[in-house]
């Protein structure tokens, strides 16, 4: 049977050949949108790490004339040779902020304020690779004070958060997500192993222990790809000249408490630092906003692809369709021969999913060469295989959709009219 | 004979109206996704009010230190601009603008967001705005550092409800600025003349900027003649590299006068430690993904139109039988496509307006106003006459060279 129909398609391979071309873009069409919105909603499923509700955060903006760099990359290794350390005011400037700290502690909604370089949902990213036993891993990192796990709702799954007994270690301590943990130490407790950052050169005093493990830390939020994250700590009375202090302020308040907590709370830090720019955000809206972001090139590459298919979707019926009028005669000839309707039928949807599969197979083969491209680094290879599943089921139903009107009309020739023409 | 050609065309074209809503509605929707992809691009890069000396204009937006291990990239620092952008041979005078900050007002408990964009008093000279009440600021406001503000219409509405604005006073990130002039709102994406409050750079909260040679500033070069663009770009860079670095691992640090469109192209396609941009590439992936989307849309008209001339194959051969020549059956064909294009590319033509007035109205970019691009609107007629043509006209002439009664019998393969 299956053979019968190969043969028929190749006997009109002219015009099938366009036919199942098209088929294969809107294939790799949808393979497209497919694997982005199976991307997301796989990614939303997975816990965020930390609360959203009834948290705010203010950036402290310290030059009046924007923010002082768009992006900064740093190789491994930012400083090779030894070097004077370069003051830059910042043991003043964290001076400054733990009094600012101390400013909306005293507000009576304020349950938890503390202090970080990078925040959920903001667009700053700093980002750093290390090698353990060989391995290289890379991982989102931040830094953060000792409320910071409060104040955010982290789940702390082993160890502990960042305290003041960190103060007079010798090491630089760091807590890391499971994910991370896992990573590095796959059947080793991850709590209380040292790991090196990779610094080649003279400054090799900066060697990290994992003082706890949390449970998730997503910075990009529900839509992103969950990462690998790193804390490490950041101590408003830090000696050190060169460390520059945190900028995000995150304050934990009462549920209930309203909009207007932020015009005093933004009054209050005015008052204080009248020189510094404050930006205050529920971090519910800052959510809100940077899901905007992602979901808008899933939106337009939906209705776009939507359009696309429902093109192809009608110019794929009138071909068939057309198809089917020039060969009553054919029709004619079988149904004076005694095949049945269902059995013409068959013939042509049969037609139609030959083509179908051979536009899939090709697709599929021009579909699995991506992830060798290193798509696989973003995408899971599952969410991909469902992607294209989901793919094969959409076309092949879109194809038999198309192919059902005219088999329909095919199967109403009747025999003596589609005859008398020969 | 034209006459009776356009007559046949419309004839044919309502006999089968299935097919030819199709073919209407593939040309449509091919257009109306071309001319908004084509109109968003217009709004960051083409050279809409007030950005209208954009042919005469060099921008400095990027500033790039790069060592031997480290990179370090921003925007130029006010310094950088300052001193070492003056005076250039050709230019005929130099902008500075503060890259826009997020600023916060609260009236009567409700909160007003804003980007405050502080720049110098040549900024309203090298733009042109069209300004609804009052006028700009002047370099003796920027010298006293006076905390005046020109602000845009939507600002205006927020603040105090309507015009009239210029002389009243409103509060912004804790300072408090009289309005003198009121310009109409610019879209958000429009990094150079974007803002909702425009303030001289020295109502900044410190002047530390002046010593700053990297972030947070851009810098427009107004040119006497296009003509001079490559020497005024020579002589910043070789005065550039003349700059003392202030952190001993960076040795070498470039900062380039060119078009937004190539310091866009730069960030996404130079290396590293390219110092050279690549607009032809960001040009190539454009027309790449605009020739690939077009793809589908072409493939379907193509095959559309190779079945349909099937359809017609009796007809032909009986205009054949009559003694039409090859010539006159092929321009039938080129008629009826023609008709079916422009038809389709009117149809395109008003329903991106229609969508483009949607977008703008949404409000999804603030302050957004897209318009048409007739030039792409004319590439993707063309795109689609092309196509049209091919699929049509290539098997109406293979038919018109078969044998009349080869023809009639309807044996075209």
């Amino acid at each position: 049977m299956t053979r019968h129909l190969l043969k028929l398609v190749w006997n009109r391979k002219r015009s099938n050949v366009l036919i199942a071309v098209e088929i294969l873009l809107s294939f790799i069409v949808l393979v497209g949108v497919t694997t982005l919105a199976v991307f997301y909603v796989d990614n939303y499923r997975k816990p965020l790490g930390y609360d959203v509700e009834n948290i705010w955060t203010i950036s402290i903006e310290q030059h009046a004339a924007g923010r002082t760099s768009l992006t900064v990359e740093s190789g491994p290794d930012d400083a090779a040779a030894p070097r004077a350390p370069v003051d830059r005011g910042y043991v003043g400037q964290r001076a400054r902020i733990a009094q600012l700290m101390m400013a909306l502690q005293d507000m009576p909604e304020v349950q938890a304020v503390a202090a970080a370089v990078v925040t959920p949902y903001s667009s700053t990213t700093m980002n750093s690779d290390i090698e353990v036993n060989g391995r290289h891993h890379r991982y989102g990192m931040s830094e953060a004070t000792d409320d910071f796990a409060g104040a955010m709702g982290l789940e702390v799954m082993g160890g502990r958060w960042f305290s003041r007994e960190d103060d007079g270690a010798v090491w630089k301590p760091v807590v890391v997500n499971e994910r991370l943990a896992r990573e590095m130490f796959p059947d080793k407790d991850p709590v209380g192993q040292f790991v090196t950052e990779d610094e080649p050169g003279p400054r090799r005093e900066s060697r990290m222990r994992i003082v706890g493990v949390i449970r998730e830390f997503r910075k990009d939020g529900e839509y992103a790809a969950p990462e690998n994250f790193l804390f490490t700590r950041n101590r408003l009375d830090d000696p050190n000249v060169e460390a520059a202090p945190p900028r995000e302020l995150v304050i934990r308040v009462r549920p209930g408490t309203t909009a207007a907590f932020e015009e005093r709370a933004v009054t209050r830090l005015r008052d204080a630092e009248p020189e510094w720019t404050f930006q205050a955000e529920p971090l519910v809206q800052s959510r809100e906003t940077s899901q905007r972001l992602w979901l808008a090139p899933l939106s337009a590459a939906a209705i776009i692809s939507m359009f696309l298919l429902v093109m192809v979707a009608m110019g794929l019926t009138g071909v068939l369709w057309l198809h089917v009028t020039q060969r009553t005669r054919e029709i004619g000839l079988r149904r004076a021969k005694g095949a049945t309707v269902i059995n013409i039928q068959r013939q042509l949807v049969g037609e139609v999913v030959v083509l179908t599969s051979i536009a899939c197979i090709v697709g599929v083969a021009i579909i699995v060469q991506f992830p060798l491209l290193d798509v696989f680094s973003v995408v899971s290879p599952m969410v991909y295989g469902i992607s294209v599943a989901i793919s094969l089921v959409c076309i092949y139903a879109l194809s038999l959709a198309c192919a059902w009107m005219p088999a329909r009309m095919a199967s109403g020739v009747a025999p003596a009219e589609a005859l008398r023409y020969e | 004979m034209l006459q009776s050609y356009l007559k046949l065309a419309w004839k044919v074209l309502w006999r089968r109206k299935f097919f030819t809503a199709i073919s209407l509605f593939g040309i449509c929707f091919t257009l109306v996704v071309l001319m908004v992809a084509s109109s968003v691009l217009d709004h960051l890069f083409a050279p809409q009010a007030p950005e209208v000396r954009q042919d005469r204009t060099l921008g400095m937006f990027r500033a790039r230190m790069t060592g031997e291990r480290s990179t370090s990239t921003s925007m130029p620092g006010y310094m950088l601009i300052d001193r070492y952008a003056r005076n250039l041979a050709g230019v005929e005078r130099v902008a500075v603008f503060a890259m826009p900050q997020t600023v916060y007002s609260y009236k009567d408990g409700q909160r007003i967001k804003s980007l405050i964009k502080r720049t110098d008093a040549d900024y309203w000279r090298v733009l042109d705005f069209q300004f609804l009440e009052g006028g700009p600021f002047t370099d003796q406001d920027v010298a006293n550092g006076a905390f005046v503000a020109v602000i845009n219409a939507t600002t205006r509405d927020r603040f105090f409800g309507g015009p009239p604005a210029v002389g009243r006073t409103f509060e912004a990130d804790g300072l408090r600025f009289r309005v003198i002039g009121v310009v109409p709102d610019v879209g958000v994406l429009r990094l150079v003349a974007n803002g909702d409050i425009y303030a001289p750079l020295t109502t900044s909260k410190t002047d530390s900027y002046k010593r700053e040679l990297m972030g947070g500033f851009g810098g427009l070069l107004l040119a006497k003649s296009t003509a001079d663009f490559f020497a005024i770009k020579t002589e910043l860079e070789s005065r550039i590299r003349t700059v003392p670095l202030p952190v001993k691992d960076f040795t070498k640090l470039i900062a380039p006068a060119e078009s937004l469109f190539d310091f866009v192209a730069g960030n996404l396609f130079s290396g590293r430690n390219e110092d050279r941009s690549h607009p032809e590439r960001l040009w190539a992936v454009i027309v790449a993904a605009m020739l690939l989307f077009s793809l589908l849309p072409a493939v379907n008209l193509v095959n559309l139109n190779m079945s349909r001339i099937m359809e017609r194959a009796s007809e032909i051969g009986v205009r054949k039988a009559f003694g039409a020549s090859s010539r006159t059956l092929v321009g039938q064909f080129v008629v009826e496509n023609l008709v079916l294009t422009l038809i389709g590319g009117a149809a395109g033509f008003v329903l991106s307006a229609l969508v483009l007035r949607a977008l703008t109205a949404s409000g999804l970019v603030p302050y957004a106003h897209f318009t048409l691009n007739y030039r792409v609107f004319g590439y993707g007629l063309g795109l689609a006459l092309f196509f049209g043509l091919l699929s049509g006209v290539y098997p109406a002439w293979r038919m018109s060279r078969l044998h009349p009664v080869q023809a009639l019998k309807g044996a075209a393969r």
